[in-house]
């Protein structure tokens, strides 16, 4: 029973007490989360627009299933930007570049696409290891100042969000090669630059959905079961302690900025090299000075899967769902602008799992106070035994 | 019925998983200085917080002057005049003693702030009572005795009646201790009442009147002090006897393991340096014992042994090889082991398993790991070990984590995990701090455990009970220099602490602890 | 607590599936009615974009709401043609029959489109249906393609800063896109065409030529924009997005003025004198009234055409929004509404023809000042390019 008095005051700031104590895990936090962010997305169609607000509700929560490919489609991006957010975050570290990240893994890929004349099933595979490199460099830049010259690196990130940016603006406007003035954007890349598609009918979904769930995969080993993985998250929960244990924090931490970045770079790849139904079209890139919103779009992503790499796979194809379902809304006339608030509810309450899950445990444990009772009564003749041993 | 100003019946308290407080009782007399006793986790804390109305009670009732009251906030509780000095001080950093005194209670006329009565009240209690403070300084630029002065004049500017004094001693110098203890007397003299929440049984002898002793939560018995001893309160805590004295054989020294040179290490604080020319060696199967009051360059002075910081000049060297430039890993891997002075912030991954931390040095050795994988099945039996051998406790083994442990019990562990791994030296750094006495008791025993096997042993403390009962030799640190060294069956108490606190150096700077 | 997990799980599915009961009996009948007749599909940027996507809104909104037709938009998912499509498909599953499409980035979507929904019109505005490689161009019966004649848009404006009295115009496009080329190249030949009828000397109004490079509204663009009112430009007409923005907000704080683009801007800035607009609104009334009213699809279908003076597909505007009595022309020292008419009048007869193309040899499109004056013919206007 030592020390349990502080271990409740403490509750109160450490919100990962109150998962472990009251038993609920980070998923049911994010579940009930988005139970509430889909009450209050209904509210706004309610009063946006009552009498459809039925028949939209159940497009956003249904109509993904009836287009599941695009579902994966706009999943891929935002999934790898999720875990780019994750990743680092495992290890304390905010990167809030993944924008500029995936915007120079664009580039990459695109210059690997247009430049390099290589076979068809080689062309495509050299594209997305360009971008995966492209977001690496845009990782290492700032993990290098955090690392050596203690520079924050929500700072450097932020601001290479913008460098990156202009640069591959800059870039791309002055090759002929790639830019098309009168269009104001990229040149189709050739076929054999996109990556093949999975063949469901009416969809552009690719093996780029297959190969970020298996990184996915992959950062969840590496994170639970490499050593390396134990020193990232031992830095990541305390950094003294990770330092007084002997870790290289310096190395870990631009290495841990490196795979953000290029995990950032391949989803600028995915999604610039995402093959198109129409013959001679594909993705293109419009140099028009705005920074990628699939990178921030990441962070929501990473916060709603709790940083965990499984979270993020799930949390990535739920707003993907939620998002094409609500294209679907504007079949029973609900406007785009409409449309756009309610998934923002939805990802921002979605968003908050954490602060439910504590604000909901607190509720029910004072709901059901019986139930408490006498759960106490059992831990705490355990917990008596115990002391009884110790005392012995 | 006015016997008593304060009477809390068989309160019980409960929290998910842990009865708190199990049909506790504690009265308080007008005038009379309460003390409450008991283990790290007894239920003090929690039954004061009842008390103070930060905790509602499920069970039992609170009268005050007799009457039955309700108390649901601090406002409730200061309204009755129950004013509390909590163990972490809740003070504005920025704001000034007397801006953070009136904080709450600002007088005021048409919203206009009235500082010049409220000074004058301040300045009144500070002088009244001894209680030193200047009102205009502000509360990050003043030491932690000071803080205290301020958090006791707060409960004075607001009139309050009945004192809590959550566990005040534990950040004060022996001096700040001595004249807190007698403000306290001059409070008790002038008829206030006071609880004073402690685990340190010299101060409940030396200041109370009753003692109310609890134990997990179950109220044990109320005493009265001039009835009693320290034996016996000491027993009625732990629920056993308890030794005091440290059982150990001859020390058997050996060759040097360690051997300090002139070393100096740079204070983060100040302009001159932490450590200032510190040279002395340490050698197998004894325990050397660095003395001092806090502040006094022990940190630095460890972290530089450690490789936590960097010398400025001078050289650490450990068995013969010089690793003075070495990394906190090759340190480690040459056999420094070491007991942090903190150890939430350096000992532990609260985050981690129980196993995970037990792990902590070790994690990348072929015995843990292959080809960069963690073989947890590996940590898992060497955990299990531990825990066995170590006897650490916690509710779900190897699995448990480490935020969820008992401070004792985390300490074991981080003992279990330095001492079990391969080491030629035991740096300990206040091992411990805030444990109570069975765990004091334990980790005492390990040290000299370690001591007997032919390791070297240093330890840190501030604590000179410990430092007298634990070592085979004392050293003693005075502003970042070594200033004495001492064999502990030749020297007293009194002698340490002259040269602890600089004055055996020079009369003249006879106040310098007091700014540390 | 197990038991409390499994409860609140069961409610919120218990809320999902009440919700899919209700959409079966409620809408169940009304089929694809929630959907629209006219569709309109926004390009990139929303629909209050003071550009492409709201001039042809209005279009739509104007005759729809007079015909009493059902019209909605669709946002899509994502800038590729491939998303383009699948808005149409989206509009066409809602049961659109007529879809607009604003802006040539749809030319590869309509062009896909025509084919797999031949029973659909679409009106293609500032573009014509086209493969992705430009190896074929085909406008099917049901596609009606629409293109401006933006030097005569252009032209009106220069004409009209030159008979105000100013002598120093700029110029920023955004990219040099065609469209911005030939609002460029009219502004430059209206402001020489009205210098000459002034009889003002050779050399006599300068002008300043640029493109951003980008469409936006930025520092940079208002930075350039302040340095140009420095220079002593009395006007910049700002020809690109939001890069008006940037240039109205310079243009607030060196008390200078701004000709709008596309759509009447001077409800966006006091310092708007006037717009060179695109008759986006007038063209899709046009259309769309081919189709419901006159039963003359023919006269659109199947063809690209140009809206220009003679159809009323160009002009400066004319009228105040929400107001009869006020002057459109307020805003002008001394340019009046009868001079512009007569203006307009001509470039209606033909017997001005600004020119709407030149050679330029960067790749980029920008123009140098002495490819603008050879090829535009200047004398009266000396122009500088940055």
């Amino acid at each position: 029973m030592q020390e349990n008095n502080n271990i409740n005051k403490k509750k109160k700031f450490n919100l990962g007490n109150i998962v472990h104590s009251s038993g609920f895990s980070s998923l049911t936090a994010a579940l009930m989360a988005i139970f509430l962010g889909l009450v209050f997305g209904f509210i706004i169609m309610l009063v946006a627009r009552p009498g459809s607000a039925v028949a939209g509700f159940r497009f956003i929560i249904l109509g993904g299933f009836n287009r599941l490919g695009d579902v994966f489609y706009f999943a891929t991006p935002i999934l790898m930007t999720g875990l780019a957010v994750g990743f680092a975050f495992r290890m304390g570290l905010f990167n809030i570049g993944a924008s500029g990240q995936y915007t120079m893994g664009m580039y990459f890929a695109l210059y690997v696409g247009f430049m390099f004349d290589l076979p068809a099933g080689i062309h495509w595979v050299v594209a997305i290891l360009a971008g995966m490199l492209g977001g690496m460099i845009w990782g290492f830049i700032p993990g290098i100042f955090k690392a050596y010259l203690n520079v924050n690196e929500v700072i450097t990130s932020i601001m290479f969000n913008y460098i990156g940016m202009f640069f591959v603006d800059m870039w791309v406007q002055n090759s002929s090669t790639m830019y098309v003035s009168n269009m104001a954007r990229t040149r189709y890349l050739p076929q054999s630059a996109q990556i093949p598609a999975l063949g469901i009918t009416g969809s552009n979904v690719n093996f780029g959905i297959v190969l970020a769930i298996i990184i996915g995969i992959i950062l969840y080993i590496v994170l639970e079961k490499t050593t390396f993985g134990y020193e990232l998250k031992a830095t990541g929960f305390n950094k003294h302690a990770s330092e007084y244990a002997g870790m290289r924090g310096k190395k870990n931490i631009i290495l841990t900025m490196v795979i953000a970045g290029g995990l950032a770079g391949l989803g600028g790849a995915f999604a610039i090299l995402a093959p198109s139904a129409i013959s001679g079209s594909s993705m293109t890139y419009e140099p028009i000075n705005i920074i990628a919103a699939n990178g921030f779009n990441g962070i929501a992503v990473a916060l709603l899967g709790s940083s965990h790499p499984l979270g993020i796979i799930l949390s990535s194809i739920f707003i993907s769902h939620i998002q094409r379902g609500g294209t679907l809304t504007s079949l029973v006339g609900f406007k785009p602008e409409i449309i756009d608030v309610v998934i923002a509810v939805i990802i921002y309450f979605s968003a908050f799992s954490m602060i439910m899950n504590s604000a909901l445990g607190r509720f029910i444990r004072r709901r059901l106070h019986h139930d408490v009772d006498e759960e106490v009564a059992e831990t705490a003749n355990v917990v008596t035994d115990h002391n009884n041993k110790e005392a012995e | 019925m006015e016997k008593y100003i304060v009477e809390m019946l068989n309160i019980t308290k409960r929290f998910p998983g842990i009865i708190a407080n199990d049909n506790v009782t504690l009265q308080l007399k007008k005038g009379e200085i309460h003390a409450l006793l008991g283990e790290n986790g007894a239920g003090k804390s929690t039954l004061m917080s009842v008390l103070f109305g930060l905790y509602q009670p499920e069970e039992g009732e609170i009268r005050i002057k007799g009457e039955k009251v309700f108390i649901n906030n601090p406002n409730d509780a200061n309204a009755l005049g129950i004013g509390m000095v909590h163990q972490h001080f809740k003070l504005v950093e920025i704001f000034t003693v007397l801006e953070n005194i009136i904080l709450g209670v600002e007088p005021n006329k048409a919203g206009f702030l009235e500082m010049k009565e409220a000074r004058e009240k301040v300045v009144e209690l500070s002088e009244r009572y001894g209680l030193r403070v200047d009102p205009d300084s502000l509360i990050e630029d003043i030491t932690v005795g000071m803080q205290q002065r301020v958090e006791i004049l707060k409960m004075l500017y607001r009139d309050n009646e009945i004192l809590i004094f959550d566990e005040p001693t534990a950040v004060l110098t022996p001096q700040e201790i001595k004249e807190l203890l007698q403000i306290m007397k001059g409070f008790a003299n002038e008829g206030k009442s006071i609880l004073f929440i402690t685990h340190k049984l010299n101060e409940i002898m030396e200041v109370a009147d009753r003692c109310t002793v609890l134990r997990k939560g179950k109220y044990i018995g109320t005493v009265d002090i001039k009835d009693t001893n320290k034996e016996e309160l000491s027993k009625m805590m732990v629920g056993r006897d308890v030794t005091f004295a440290v059982e150990k054989e001859e020390a058997q020294i050996k060759e040097v393991v360690l051997s300090i040179k002139d070393l100096n290490v740079a204070s983060k604080t100040k302009k001159d340096n932490a450590v200032k020319n510190v040279s002395f060696d340490v050698r197998a199967g004894e325990i050397v014992c660095l003395a001092g009051i806090d502040g006094n360059g022990q940190t630095e002075l460890v972290n530089a042994l450690t490789g936590l910081e960097k010398a400025v000049s001078g050289s650490v060297i450990l068995k013969g090889q010089d690793i003075t430039k070495s990394s906190i890993r090759q340190r480690s891997i040459l056999g420094i082991s070491h007991i942090p002075e903190d150890r939430h912030k350096h000992g532990l991954v609260l985050d981690y398993k129980l196993e995970e931390n037990l792990v902590l040095q070790r994690y990348w050795q072929p015995e843990f790991q292959k080809g960069g994988f963690i073989k947890f099945d590996a940590v898992r039996k060497y955990a299990e070990e531990l825990i066995d051998s170590y006897d650490i406790r916690s509710g779900q083994g190897p699995i448990t984590a480490a935020s969820s442990m008992s401070g004792g019990n985390q300490q074991k562990a981080i003992i279990a995990r330095e001492v079990d791994k391969k080491h030629e030296l035991l740096v300990a750094v206040q091992p411990t701090r805030g444990l109570d006495v069975g765990a004091i008791e334990y980790v005492h025993k390990r040290l000299v455990e370690s001591r007997d096997s032919g390791k070297a042993v240093f330890l840190v403390s501030l604590e000179l009970d410990e430092v007298m009962n634990v070592s085979d030799r004392i050293l003693v640190i005075y502003e970042g220099e070594i200033v004495g060294e001492f064999d502990p069956k030749r020297t007293t108490v009194q002698e340490l602490g002259l040269y602890m606190s600089g004055a055996k150096r020079s009369t003249v700077k006879e106040n310098n602890h007091a700014g540390e | 607590m197990k038991k409390v997990l499994a409860i609140a799980l069961a409610i919120s599915l218990l809320a999902v599936s009440l919700v899919g009961c209700t959409q079966d009996t409620g809408t169940g009948g009304s089929g694809g009615a929630g959907g629209a007749e006219i569709a309109l599909i926004t390009d990139k940027g929303n629909i209050d974009d003071k550009s492409f996507n709201q001039g042809s809104w209005e279009g739509v909104v104007e005759f729809a709401e007079r015909e009493n037709i059902s019209h909605n938009y669709i946002k899509p998912e994502d800038a590729s043609d491939d998303f383009y499509l699948a808005a149409i498909d989206l509009a066409v599953t809602g049961g659109a029959k007529v879809i607009v499409t604003p802006g040539f980035l749809f030319e590869v979507a309509v062009y896909q489109a025509q084919d797999k929904y031949p029973d659909v019109k679409f009106i293609l505005l500032d573009g014509a249906p086209r493969n992705a490689d430009y190896s074929d161009f085909k406008t099917n019966e049901n596609v009606a393609s629409v293109l401006y004649a933006e030097e005569e848009s252009g032209y009106l404006a220069g004409y009209a800063a030159v008979m105000d009295g100013m002598t120093n115009l700029g110029f920023m496009g955004g990219m040099a896109v065609p469209a911005v080329q030939a609002f460029g190249y009219g502004y430059l030949q209206g402001a020489e065409d009205a210098a000459t009828e002034l009889g003002l000397a050779d050399g006599s109004i300068k002008a300043i030529y640029h493109y951003t490079g980008d469409f936006d509204e930025n520092d940079t663009n208002k930075a350039t924009a302040r340095t140009m009112y420095q220079e002593g430009m009395e006007v910049i007409f700002a020809c690109g997005g939001s890069v008006g923005k940037s240039v109205m907000s310079a243009a607030a704080e060196a008390e200078a003025k701004v000709i709008g683009v596309d759509v009447d801007q001077r409800y966006d800035s006091e310092t708007v004198i006037t717009s060179a607009t695109k008759g986006l609104a007038e063209s899709v009334v046009q259309v769309l009234d081919s189709i419901y009213n006159t039963d003359s699809w023919d006269t659109f279908g199947g063809k690209t055409t140009y809206f220009n003076a003679e159809n009323n597909g160009v002009a400066l505007p004319t009228v105040v929004l929400d107001d009869a009595n006020a002057d459109a022309f307020d805003r002008f020292e001394s340019f009046t509404i009868e001079q512009y008419e007569e203006v307009y009048a001509s470039l209606v007869a033909g017997s001005v023809d600004p020119i709407r193309e030149i050679e330029v040899s960067d790749p980029s499109g920008a123009a140098t000042a002495e490819e603008l004056t050879d090829a535009l013919s200047l004398s009266k206007v000396s122009v500088i390019t940055r």
